[in-house]
């Protein structure tokens, strides 16, 4: 899947996660970045995640990520495994 | 009730004119901390200049005395200088939760007449359409924009080139000066109103529970939208001349320890859910920082398992102390603190100026080791005035001279008390008190579903869990679209943290002949327990 699909797609599920169209994600996005990403959100977004791209995050994964960028990272590589 | 005046008996003169008065101006009163870990510094003068700046722009822009406002901002100066310019100006302010909800924030303004929010532009998107919902008079005062656009208007500038020179009447100590949000198992949450007076208990509590000396550094890690951020994470530190730490960034172990350990910090206070979610670090972790710095680790919010008490010990080398109390009761009314033996899991014992009672009625004490109604006799200073608009609810929350929190504990022997749970439906989920009822509405305004009932469940990392229970019609999509579909419309609707930690699609929710939702039914049967008497249920 090309890395733009991915980045779009992302960005779709962040809007609406995050009740926001204005949202423009990118790779040094943090938690901080994002009105309303706090730990309860982060469930509903990883699991957003999951549902758009198919894909499973164990807790360890889910809990893990410092940046967007790390998380596209990681949708990437299940993606394209 | 103590009847003690303060220096204009207003809560903002307190926190920074007096300061500068009494030779504190140049003392260093907040050490901000951004995400990116830049430290901004203010001293007590400063935060006295910012405040009359705010008063002054309150004022020219028409605000006055008794007028309601909101304050929607993340933890910048700015939070701090119109919430204490506010209460200078007379006026009645409440902090949101920035991850609140455009209904809970429209509701909320509608339900207080408040006349308008004080935020940035960061929250536009969803301000652009909290204001369709609402009276064209009201306006959203933004701290980051210079321009005005219909109801949202720029003050930033104004804010900057606000006159510095304020002159706080004298306040009557029944004058209203905050309120905050409380969730009952049914209706909507409730504006709990606090006045002046408070601040005598906020400090008589932080002197007798905290005892923080004035070299010392404090950080309350609450969000000021909690009655625990504003009370010890504004008001108390600041009206005893303290200096304080606030961390505008998401938690995060490892920035936390680096801010205890670059800063000192002396005395943490915190909550329950944030030691879980510590403990799930590995020992190793910790012996990377050093926290030699802290003395003592406060807690409030839910219960505080004996486990994590034994782990605190073990990882800060310093004693973890409980706390317990409620909005409504404005300041810490039952703690552990340092004199007084800690009893791991216990809540402490009642604060030396307060009465505190187990009852089963307003007539019936329960004698030691009976569960039941911890109550408080009334009245003291920071006790709610009302629930803004809802007289008869306020009445009820009191069993003749006590007020009833709600929760179910006893007292042993020795006068210490232990919290068993709730005598209502309200969940308590991370420290934080959420309606079944607010979070129905949402779920049932979701196409699909037919049915629902939400119920609190325990778990390990937040002691309780938002868990909704949901009949779907035939065309629902894949269930777990629907399932995700819920979860994200009671985070737009309500708020994140009143999001279901899960779903549990059903095909009957148990309800009695009356059309009351058994919620006890659903509890036991997700547990796998006896579901007992089913005599009252629908067929």
């Amino acid at each position: 899947m090309a890395q733009n699909d991915v980045v779009a797609r992302m960005n779709n599920v962040f809007r609406e996660v995050f009740d926001n169209p204005e949202i423009e994600i990118f790779d040094e996005m943090t938690a901080s970045d994002v009105v309303g990403w706090d730990s309860f959100s982060h469930i509903n977004l990883i699991t957003s995640l999951e549902i758009e791209f198919d894909i499973e995050f164990t807790q360890q994964e889910a809990f893990g990520f410092k940046t967007v960028g790390e998380l596209k990272s990681a949708i990437e590589a299940k993606v394209n495994s | 009730m103590t009847t003690q005046f303060f220096p204009h008996n207003n809560i903002g003169y307190l926190c920074t004119d007096w300061q500068v008065e009494r030779g504190l101006g140049a003392k260093t009163a907040l050490k901000l901390i951004d995400k990116d870990e830049n430290l901004f510094e203010f001293s007590f003068a400063q935060l006295t200049d910012l405040s009359n700046q705010a008063a002054n722009l309150l004022s020219s822009l028409g605000y006055q005395k008794g007028d309601r406002i909101m304050l929607l901002l993340s933890k910048t100066v700015e939070i701090y200088a119109f919430f204490l310019g506010a209460l200078k100006l007379g006026l009645v302010s409440s902090i949101l939760f920035t991850s609140i909800g455009e209904d809970s924030i429209v509701e909320r303004i509608k339900d207080t007449d408040t006349r308008a929010i004080i935020s940035t532009s960061r929250m536009n998107f969803r301000l652009v359409k909290v204001l369709q919902k609402l009276d064209e008079s009201f306006r959203v005062l933004l701290v980051d924009e210079d321009q005005s656009d219909g109801q949202f208007v720029g003050i930033r500038e104004q804010f900057k080139r606000a006159s510095a020179e304020f002159v706080t009447p004298e306040t009557d100590p029944e004058q209203y000066s905050h309120f905050h949000f409380t969730s009952g198992s049914t209706g909507k949450p409730k504006a709990v109103q606090h006045c002046h007076a408070s601040i005598i208990d906020h400090l008589r509590s932080f002197d007798e529970v905290m005892q923080v000396n004035s070299d010392e550094l404090f950080w309350c890690t609450a969000d000021p939208g909690w009655v625990t951020g504003t009370t010890y994470g504004i008001t108390a530190p600041w009206a005893l001349g303290l200096t304080q730490v606030q961390l505008d960034a998401n938690y995060d172990p490892a920035l936390w320890m680096r801010v205890i350990e670059r800063y000192k910090v002396q005395i943490l206070y915190t909550a329950p859910t944030v030691f879980r979610m510590m403990a799930q670090q590995a020992d190793t972790f910790y012996q990377q920082y050093d926290l030699s710095s802290l003395k003592r680790v406060y807690t409030v919010g839910e219960p505080l398992d004996p486990n994590l008490v034994l782990w605190g010990r073990r990882i800060f080398h310093c004693e973890i102390y409980d706390t317990w109390f409620q909005t409504e009761t404005g300041s810490i009314m039952v703690a552990n603190y340092p004199g007084l033996e800690v009893r791991p899991g216990s809540m402490g014992k009642p604060l030396s100026y307060l009465e505190a009672a187990i009852l089963e009625s307003k007539d019936n004490p329960l004698p030691n080791n009976t569960q039941g109604l911890l109550c408080i006799r009334k009245p003291w200073n920071s006790m709610f005035r009302e629930y803004v608009g809802n007289p008869v609810v306020y009445q009820n929350k009191f069993l003749g001279d006590f007020y009833s929190s709600g929760d179910i504990a006893y007292r042993d022997e020795d006068g210490y008390y232990w919290y068993i749970g709730r005598s209502d439906d309200v969940i308590n989920t991370a420290g934080h008190l959420v309606s079944p009822f607010e979070i129905e509405s949402a779920v049932m305004e979701v196409p699909h579903v037919l049915d629902c009932a939400v119920v609190g469940l325990p778990d390990d990392l937040l002691y309780e869990k938002v868990v909704a229970f949901v009949v779907h019609d035939e065309q629902s999509p894949s269930l777990r679209k629907l399932d995700m579909g819920i979860k994200l419309y009671v985070a737009k609707k309500v708020a994140s943290l009143a999001s279901p930690k899960e779903v549990v699609f059903t095909d009957k929710i148990p309800k009695t002949k009356s059309g009351k939702v058994m919620r006890r039914v659903l509890k036991k049967q997700y547990l796998g327990q006896d579901v007992g008497d089913l005599s009252t249920m629908e067929e």
